[in-house]
């Protein structure tokens, strides 16, 4: 269980993270997600005592990571897979931080089996490939056995055999029992690994949620309809206090009005619907929309408009 | 690797003992981490050699100035050698004459293994592991040093087998027993563990390999050069320049004491001095700062 | 993402086909040395300390001065009237410590940063970039060494003028000098770009270079016995040249500036040379 209270980080004037508190509880997979620079990393770093908060605390199982007895026990972390040097093996790295703990050759070469890596084990770290240094970072995480798992981007670089198999590892830990954290940007991974999300933006917590509150909360529910008799039907749903948006000639986006009720309402007037599709919100979506606001660097240009223009919706706040 | 099934690790089966992070573990850490590194392998072995090089570079030039000075006793103030020095008496610095070599590279050894850390990101696997971080640095200055020590002695000690036979034709040979030649081998050992601590607290400090490595070289071996320019400048300069560390270092391994000069326990314990307080230093900040 | 269009049609670009030149290669590496804060710290650095430095001699000789019973530093022939020559080039050791370095850093460090395989990609011909480097550092190097010889000298002659030392820029050999304090300088920076292109290590370059320009002087002097050339070997090394290069007095057996300058030239030409041989060769 990792708990946050008031958390904060301020670099001279630049506030990274803004008086954020949160509970990771055991026993689900919580998902970190939040745009570039919004503070996850950082977060993430004062968990594991690498940068010291301005302000607030943050405890593992109750106490300071640093307070720990045998720190790698209570948590494994991959923060940056680039943090090894570059011309020492893969196994003589995880022999070095084993041997802080009195942790056994025996476990080194298990990590390496479970990671992946037996190929290249004996190999210079510098010539690895992204994947097999977040391999490498997953198997420094794990060398502990530890209780609770903080992963920062575990997929980065991985290919789709890696990506399912962080999957599958994420939930198999934490039906041990385990606390899982992991911040991922790859939204379809997020969407079938989390149980559990906090969002964060500029700094600060905007939501804090199962995962199928943050889901359901993006955005109001959307229907496509196709119809000759738009006249006829549209200014009723209007009525209703629904947004219709325009898509081409007959075919429409309803807001805020769900199938059934639109169907019920063409078949009181005689009308000929030959389109009536519920649009599934996306984790993406709803995540796009809660951050909307949020988001440190915006890109310009070649973007696809979105396919309608909607009310921003506050969704749940921690 | 098992795509589909959640690692079958018992959950207990790898704590022996749940005492975690202790001192000698990660003293073993660091030895690990300094062994692994082909290239500090073959830098340590490369030092090693040329110490003993030089050293026999020197005791050669020894034999030759005997000679000549043999040939042609006249020729003594031109190649430095007063009347009334003992020739033999000097000599006896031959076996830590390459320890001037020794020190540069140690020095830059030093902070490029605490520096390297810093710059390829290793720092940070490292005070995971560790996050109390004092530990980890001691252990790595102690490491460092050992290690040091041990190639200084080598060092000095072969140095002093290979002048013998150099030395001998002009009968300037000397034993183990000579006046203070096996505290100058001894200490050669502790003049590089001085060094190498000094150079884990300013790799350290700077975490930058370029500018801690030209820090120490600069203050071991520029700073002295400076200092001999002002002089002049007022009396205490000159007593003053020999608590430098270069100076101390030279006093540690003297078999001959200069007027006025500091003797080899005063040496030692400058240079001493100076290392731990820089790494009482490094040890404070690296605690403190973010990683 | 803003919702903006994709910017305009790409029969609008006027930028097809610029080719590589010597001037743009140069005026990259000038752009990549100036905006790295670190650099211009470092030479504001070197500014600062070999100026202060000079002070501080010019301050010493008058200490000398006033005192009787202390003789001239020099050794026998030298009064202190030419020792205060020497004040604008007394900083010289420390601006070569710092140049030396500087020079290995800004090559070295494009290899462990991998920024050298971007350099190489943009200029496949690969010599030029490294000509431009070279010749960046140089002119820089030459500048520093030069403004700091200058505001030395203008610094000490209120200095000196209390013991009655003070010159003029016309006294022998001042002029020279001052302006070939900066040619050490660059000649210097030529050797340690050399050195970084051929180790492609910071430390190791660093290391080399200031073991060469300061420990090997040690070195030599320890083995004068060895044999009678080595002292006459020793007046070749870089430093011992650089020296000579910058000397208002030339004693008897040593190198003139002319001789000294040409040298250190040597070996910066040699380094540089062997960089480009190796460079040609090598993967990046």
């Amino acid at each position: 269980m990792i708990e946050a209270h008031g958390l904060s980080k301020r670099y001279g004037s630049k506030t990274a993270v803004d008086n954020v508190s949160f509970t990771v509880e055991p026993g689900k997979v919580t998902g970190f997600l939040g745009p570039n620079g919004a503070g996850k990393s950082t977060t993430m770093r004062m968990i594991v005592g690498l940068d010291r908060p301005t302000a607030g605390t943050v405890t593992i199982n109750g106490k300071p990571y640093a307070k720990h007895k045998a720190p790698l026990h209570e948590a494994g972390a991959l923060l940056d897979a680039k943090a090894v040097h570059t011309r020492r093996s893969a196994y003589n790295h995880l022999r070095a931080m084993a041997a802080t703990h009195g942790i056994s050759n025996k476990r080194v070469n298990e990590v390496i089996e479970l990671t992946g890596l037996e190929p290249v084990a004996r190999k210079r770290v510098g010539g690895f490939s992204l994947g097999m240094g977040q391999r490498l970072g997953i198997a420094v995480a794990l060398l502990g056995d530890p209780n609770t798992l903080i992963l920062d981007e575990p997929v980065n670089g991985l290919d789709p055999e890696g990506v399912l198999w962080v999957r599958n590892l994420a939930r198999g830990l934490a039906s041990e029992g385990r606390t899982v954290f992991l911040s991922s940007h790859l939204m379809s991974e997020m969407a079938v690994t989390a149980d559990h999300l906090i969002v964060i933006g500029r700094g600060r917590i905007i939501a804090n949620a199962p995962i199928q509150d943050i889901i359901d909360g993006g955005g109001r529910q959307r229907t496509r309809v196709r119809t000759d008799h738009a006249a006829d039907l549209l200014p009723v749903l209007e009525g209703r206090g629904a947004e219709i948006t325009r898509v081409e000639d007959g075919l429409f986006e309803v807001s805020g009005a769900d199938s059934r009720s639109i169907a019920e309402i063409a078949l009181d007037r005689r009308i000929l619907l030959t389109e009536l599709t519920p649009i599934q919100v996306s984790l993406e979506d709803a995540y796009m929309e809660l951050t909307r606001d949020d988001v440190e660097y915006k890109s310009h240009g070649f973007s696809q408009e979105p396919a309608s223009a909607e009310p921003v919706v506050e969704g749940t706040r921690a | 690797m098992s795509t589909t099934s959640a690692p079958a690790t018992s959950r207990r089966a790898v704590r022996t003992d749940g005492s975690g992070v202790n001192f000698a573990r990660v003293m073993r850490s660091e030895w690990i981490k300094v062994t692994t590194l082909p290239s500090t392998v073959i830098l340590l072995s490369v030092t090693l050699v040329v110490m003993v090089g030089l050293a026999a570079l020197v005791a050669w030039s020894w034999a030759t100035t005997a000679q000549m000075l043999a040939d042609d006793p006249s020729m003594g103030p031109a190649m430095g050698v007063g009347n009334g020095m003992d020739l033999q008496a000097m000599v006896y610095d031959t076996p830590a004459s390459g320890a001037l070599f020794g020190q540069l590279l140690i020095a830059a050894l030093a902070v490029v293994l605490v520096a390297s850390e810093y710059s390829t990101g290793m720092i940070r696997s490292t005070m995971v592991a560790v996050p109390t971080r004092t530990p980890a640095l001691l252990a790595k200055a102690i490491i460092t040093a050992l290690v040091a020590f041990v190639i200084g002695v080598a060092g000095a000690f072969a140095s002093f087998l290979i002048s013998q036979p150099l030395l001998a034709p002009e009968n300037l040979d000397f034993g183990l027993d000579a006046p203070w030649v096996l505290p100058s081998i001894i200490n050669t050992g502790t003049l590089l563990a001085g060094i190498a601590i000094m150079g884990v607290a300013t790799g350290s400090l700077l975490r930058s390999t370029a500018g801690g490595v030209v820090t120490i070289i600069g203050v071991l071996f520029v700073l002295p050069v400076i200092i001999q320019l002002i002089s002049g400048l007022a009396d205490w300069i000159p007593d003053a320049a020999r608590f430098l560390p270069s100076s101390a270092g030279s006093q540690l391994v003297a078999t001959n004491i200069a007027d006025g000069a500091l003797n080899q326990l005063e040496g030692g314990l400058v240079l001493g001095g100076w290392a731990v307080l820089l790494l009482i230093v490094a040890l404070i900040v690296t605690k403190r700062r973010d990683v | 993402m803003s919702t903006a269009a994709a910017p305009g049609s790409r029969s609008q670009r006027s930028w097809a086909g610029r080719p590589v030149t010597f001037g743009r290669v140069l005026r990259s590496e000038w752009i990549k040395t100036a905006t790295v804060p670190s650099t211009v710290i470092l030479l504001a650095v070197s500014f600062a300390v070999m100026v202060g430095l000079g002070a501080l001699v010019a301050w010493g000789i008058v200490q000398l001065a006033s005192d009787p019973e202390s003789g001239p530093p020099e050794g026998i022939g030298q009064s202190l009237q030419t020792a205060a020559y020497d004040v604008p080039s007394a900083g010289l050791p420390f601006g070569q410590l710092l140049i030396a370095a500087l020079a290995v850093v800004l090559i070295g460090s494009e290899y462990t940063t991998g920024m050298i395989r971007s350099t190489m990609v943009a200029v496949p011909t690969r010599i030029p970039a490294l000509l431009a480097k070279t010749l960046v550092i140089a002119v820089i190097s030459f500048l520093v060494g030069v403004l700091a010889a200058f505001t030395t000298y203008l610094l000490a002659q209120p200095i000196l003028g209390g013991s009655d030392l003070d010159f003029g820029l016309e006294a022998d050999g001042v002029l020279p000098s001052i302006i070939n304090t900066g040619t050490v300088l660059a000649l210097i920076a030529i050797m340690g770009v050399g050195i970084g292109a051929l180790l492609r290590n910071t430390a190791g370059g660093v290391v080399t270079l200031v073991g060469a320009l300061f420990v090997l002087p040690i070195i030599a002097g320890l083995l004068t016995g060895l044999a009678d050339w080595v002292e006459d070997a020793a007046r070749f090394l870089p430093s011992s040249a650089a020296g000579q290069l910058v000397a208002t007095q030339v004693q008897p057996g040593q190198f003139n500036q002319v001789e000294g300058g040409l040298i250190l030239a040597g070996w910066a030409v040699v380094l540089l040379a062997a960089a480009i041989l190796v460079l040609r060769k090598r993967d990046v």
